[in-house]
Order: structure tokens, then C-alpha cells, then sequence
């Protein structure tokens, strides 16, 4: 049978997402986790509120903001371990047998991780959902939000795909990648707000923020959705573009000059 | 009892020294994982100098005292994995059923077990925690005195709830990812400052997640200088250590083998 080449790599996704939640345990542990994370933050964000004497900060309620930390870290906690299964595939060779396959070895990936990817989110959203609506209450998101948050959350997973495999793809030159991957994990958490809104941190560190590729991986999506915002979604749309040029670019020079460097020796 | 004593801190000072060097020959990786938490650390503090920045009180607590709460903690962390590595992966262990290594050897099962591996991010946190102490807080000779002090009693605690949480598994079966949760539960409360928590969950991190131990008594203990709290961060920190040595000895009763073949090096 000759599939094309979409119906593969949707196949591909369709059972990475499938057997992403087979596994019942690991899915209520997530839950558990978000429901503890989002208390601790609901209680953080209540004091400042309160001490602040304010009812909005950098724009938001008490309500927007801990559905933004909702939104963020849902998206942040789905992030699957896409760099150390590279990095294990190319310490074992196993990335060889791989590369025989008719498949692109990163399109299999990318639709690997996005069929992962999606359940996570959606499990993260769930439960997070659950918890918030019992802390703080609902929101109401406007319809030009969601549509803007659910046009742009695909293209920020795609963004943060590319950022790890480029790190994965360095096991070529290094003993360990796992420091690596900490590090970006990192930036995407504080410059891509995932603890506070990029409004809320220091007028400096906000313009920095802005300008790089992690806040339109977390902050973005998560801004729409709780608030809306055509500038912010014109802003979110012009740093993915640049994420994507910028760590494609990167993936791209990173695998030519990586797949020089296999060799088989048969067996 | 002196003399065991001894003895078995010559036992972890050889192996967390042999630990080290078979992690060392991958100096690589060894370096690349342990910088990369102590940057993990860092960005955390980071947050916290922005939100302090921001809002410069949270209820009676400063950007001052965030720093000792990540730096005793990460010290605690780091000293309790980096030398008793095995209580990272002792679910695991139980698990599979791969004791029986640990069980027929002439020594005491528990510590001997403890300090057969090192967790590698452990010795960037462990770095992180006393550097960022003496850098940011700047201490005296008594603090100084006193924060080695209690992160030895932090490490104690975060071993003893490793073993507990651990030991969970003789009793259910697989307990591991119940054993994850319940250490991340405690790992985060002990990073946000006690005053966000009141009531119930008050109660809750002085007893079940034992964040109070782990960070908040011994942030109070070098606030104040007060050797009292020191003393009663210490008394907890034996309390969860003694919970988790009998949990395991008694579930040791039910263990199963794995009839497995290992080699420990």
C-alpha cells in the first residue's frame, strides 16, 4: 500500500497520541502535579493581589491570571522528552535504522511529538481546568481569543519541536545533552512567562522578552486565550515566524553536518 | 556504637569518592548535567529576584530570604543525593526486585543501599545552594556555621522521605509514581515561602509533605539565629528519617527477588 506522505505522519501521530494515554497512572500523576502547582500559584497570586490593594496587575484580574498559569503551564508540562529519545537513538544507533525507513526521521518525530503533545495539553488543560474552576472560578475568553489561541498553539509546539531536536541532535558532538535541554527548558519557562505574564515583569526585561522566540511559545497562546488581543496575536505570529526560520535553520545545519558522521559497519 | 559509627561514615566517604570517579569518567556528561541544574537553580532564583523586583514583600518575606529558602534547599537536596543517590532510585530498585545485591552483603542493608549511587544533577545542586548562600546572602561565621549545619538536617530529611516514599512499593506494588509525586509535592512546597499556606495545608506540610522541615523551620532557624528551630528543623528531620527506615525494614518482609544478575560499579 502506498500511503501519501500525510496520511503517514498523521498515522504516526494519531498512535503516538494513543498510546500517550494508555498509560492511565502516569496521566492522573500530571493531573496531580498541575493540581498542586496551580494551588501553590493561586495562593502566591491571592497575597500579591491582596497587598497590592489592587484588582487588576499588568492588566489582569486575579481570575486571568491564575487561568493564565493554567494555560502555561498546561502547555509547558506537555513538553514530551523529544531531545533525550534523539539523543538515545543516536547512542544506540539506533537512528541508523531509523534513517532506512521511508520516513523522514524528523517529520516521524514532529508527528510523534505533536500526537503526544496534544493529549498532554489536553489531559494538563483538563485537570487544570477542574482546579481552577474550584480556586477562583470561570472566565469568559472571547470567541476572537480562542479562535487566535487555538490558530497558534500548534505553530508554538512546532517552534519548541525544532528547539529540542536541535539539542538532541548535538549528542552527535557531546557526551550528554540532558544539561542542555535544563537550560532551554529554562528560558522557554522565564522569558517565555510561564510564571508571570511578560506585562508583569521589569519594563527592561519585558522589551528583552518580548524579542525572543520563547514568549511565543508560552505567553502568546496563553495571553489570547485568557484576554484576546489582535497586537498580541500579530506580536505572537511575528516571533513564531522568526522561531521558526531561527530553529529550523539551526535543525537543518545541525542534521546535515550530524548525518555525515554515521556510519554503518553492517551486522 | 562509636566505632560503627565510624565505620560507616568511612563506608560513605569511600563510596560517595568511587561514585564520583565512575561519573567522572564521562566528565562530559558529568559536567554538561551538573552545570545544567545548577543553571536550572539559577533561573529560579532569577524568577524570584524579577518577582521581588516587582513586589518587594510578600508577607514579611524579601528577595533576601527566598534565596536561603532555594539556597538550603538545593543544598539539602544536593548533599542527600549526591551521597545517598540510591534513595533517588530506590523504587526502582524495589520494583524489579534488585535488592538482593544490597541484602547479602555483612552490613546493615538500608545505609549500605543508600550510598551505592550518586544522582549526578544532585552535585550542581548542591554547588548552587551553598555558592549562592555565601555570594547573595553574605553570612557571618555563625550563619555560615549554622546553614552547613542544617542542610546536613535537610539532606537527612529529603533521605528519609526517599525511603519512605520508596518503601510505599513493598506495600502496594508499584508505588513508583505515587513515590514521584509525593517527593515533587514536597520539593515544591519547600520552595514557595511558608507564609502563602495556612490552615489544613499548613498542617499538611508539617506532617504528610514535609516541606516545613526541609525549608521553612531552617530559613526561620538563620533568620533568627535561633538555635531552637535548628533544633527542632533536626528532631523532624530524624522524625522522617526514623518513619522511613521502619517502613522499609518492615516492608523488606514482603520483598520479592528479581532473580536477577548485577554487578555494582
Amino acid at each position: 500500500m502506498n500511503a501519501n506522505p500525510i496520511t503517514k505522519y498523521t498515522w504516526i501521530g494519531y498512535t503516538a497520541a494513543r498510546s500517550n494515554l494508555a498509560y492511565v497512572g502516569e496521566v492522573i500523576s500530571r493531573a496531580a502535579f498541575m493540581a498542586v502547582i496551580l494551588y501553590i500559584f493561586m495562593r502566591l497570586w491571592t497575597v500579591v493581589y491582596a497587598e497590592a490593594g489592587a484588582s487588576r496587575l499588568g492588566g489582569f484580574t486575579i481570575q486571568q491570571m491564575i487561568w493564565y498559569l493554567v494555560l502555561t503551564e498546561s502547555i509547558m508540562l506537555s513538553s514530551p522528552r523529544v531531545s533525550m529519545e534523539i539523543d538515545e537513538d543516536v547512542r544506540t544507533g539506533r537512528l541508523s535504522v531509523q534513517l532506512l525507513r521511508p520516513l523522514s526521521y524528523a517529520l516521524t518525530r514532529l508527528a510523534q511529538t505533536l500526537g503526544e503533545r496534544i493529549v498532554r495539553f489536553a489531559v494538563n488543560l483538563f485537570a487544570g481546568t477542574a482546579v481552577v474552576l474550584i480556586l477562583v472560578g470561570p472566565i469568559r475568553p472571547s470567541l476572537s481569543g480562542l479562535i487566535m489561541f487555538t490558530f497558534l498553539l500548534p505553530v508554538a509546539f512546532v517552534v519548541d519541536f525544532l528547539g529540542y531536536f536541535a539539542i538532541g541532535l548535538c549528542a552527535f558532538w557531546l557526551e550528554s545533552t540532558a544539561g542542555l535541554m535544563i537550560i532551554y527548558s529554562r528560558f522557554t519557562m522565564l522569558a517565555g512567562g510561564m510564571l508571570m505574564p511578560l506585562e508583569v515583569f521589569p519594563p527592561r526585561l519585558q522589551s528583552i522578552a518580548r524579542r525572543l522566540p520563547f514568549s511565543s511559545m508560552v505567553y502568546g497562546p496563553a495571553r489570547l486565550f485568557v484576554a484576546g488581543g489582535t497586537d498580541v496575536f500579530r506580536q505572537t505570529l511575528i516571533m513564531q515566524i522568526a522561531g521558526l526560520f531561527l530553529f529550523g535553520g539551526i535543525v537543518l545545519g545541525l542534521q546535515r553536518l550530524a548525518f555525515k558522521r554515521i556510519q554503518n559497519h553492517g551486522g | 556504637m562509636w566505632k560503627s559509627f565510624k565505620n560507616y561514615i568511612g563506608l560513605l566517604i569511600a563510596y560517595t569518592q568511587i561514585n564520583l570517579n565512575s561519573q567522572l569518567e564521562y566528565r562530559g556528561a558529568f559536567i554538561s548535567e551538573a552545570i545544567g541544574m545548577l543553571i536550572n537553580d539559577c533561573f529560579w532564583v532569577g524568577f524570584w529576584l524579577i518577582f521581588f523586583r516587582r513586589f518587594p514583600v510578600l508577607q514579611g518575606w524579601n528577595a533576601k530570604d527566598i534565596v536561603t529558602l532555594w539556597a538550603i534547599s538545593a543544598a539539602g537536596f544536593g548533599v542527600a543525593y549526591a551521597v545517598m543517590g540510591n534513595s533517588w532510585y530506590l523504587p526502582g530498585l524495589i520494583v524489579n526486585g534488585q535488592l538482593d545485591l544490597w541484602m547479602l552483603q555483612p552490613r546493615a542493608v538500608l545505609p549500605h543501599l543508600l550510598v551505592g549511587r550518586t544522582l549526578v544533577t544532585a552535585w550542581g545542586d548542591a554547588v548552587f545552594g551553598y555558592l549562592v548562600y555565601l555570594g547573595f546572602v553574605r553570612p557571618d561565621l555563625h550563619h555560615a556555621a549554622l546553614f552547613v549545619l542544617l542542610s546536613l538536617s535537610v539532606a537527612m530529611a529529603f533521605v528519609g522521605l526517599g525511603v519512605l516514599t520508596a518503601s510505599l512499593t513493598f506495600y502496594l506494588g508499584n508505588g513508583t509514581l505515587l513515590a514521584e509525586q509525593w517527593r515533587f509535592a514536597a520539593i515544591t512546597f519547600s520552595t514557595y515561602p511558608e507564609s502563602l499556606f495556612t490552615g489544613a495545608v499548613k498542617l499538611l506540610l508539617f506532617t504528610a509533605i514535609p516541606a516545613g522541615f526541609i525549608s521553612y523551620i531552617p530559613v526561620r532557624a538563620l533568620r533568627n539565629l535561633s538555635l531552637m528551630d535548628a533544633g527542632l528543623a533536626a528532631m523532624g528531620s530524624i522524625g522522617i528519617m526514623a518513619a522511613g527506615a521502619a517502613a522499609f525494614y518492615l516492608g523488606l518482609r514482603r520483598y520479592e527477588s528479581g532473580n536477577l544478575i548485577s554487578m555494582n560499579g
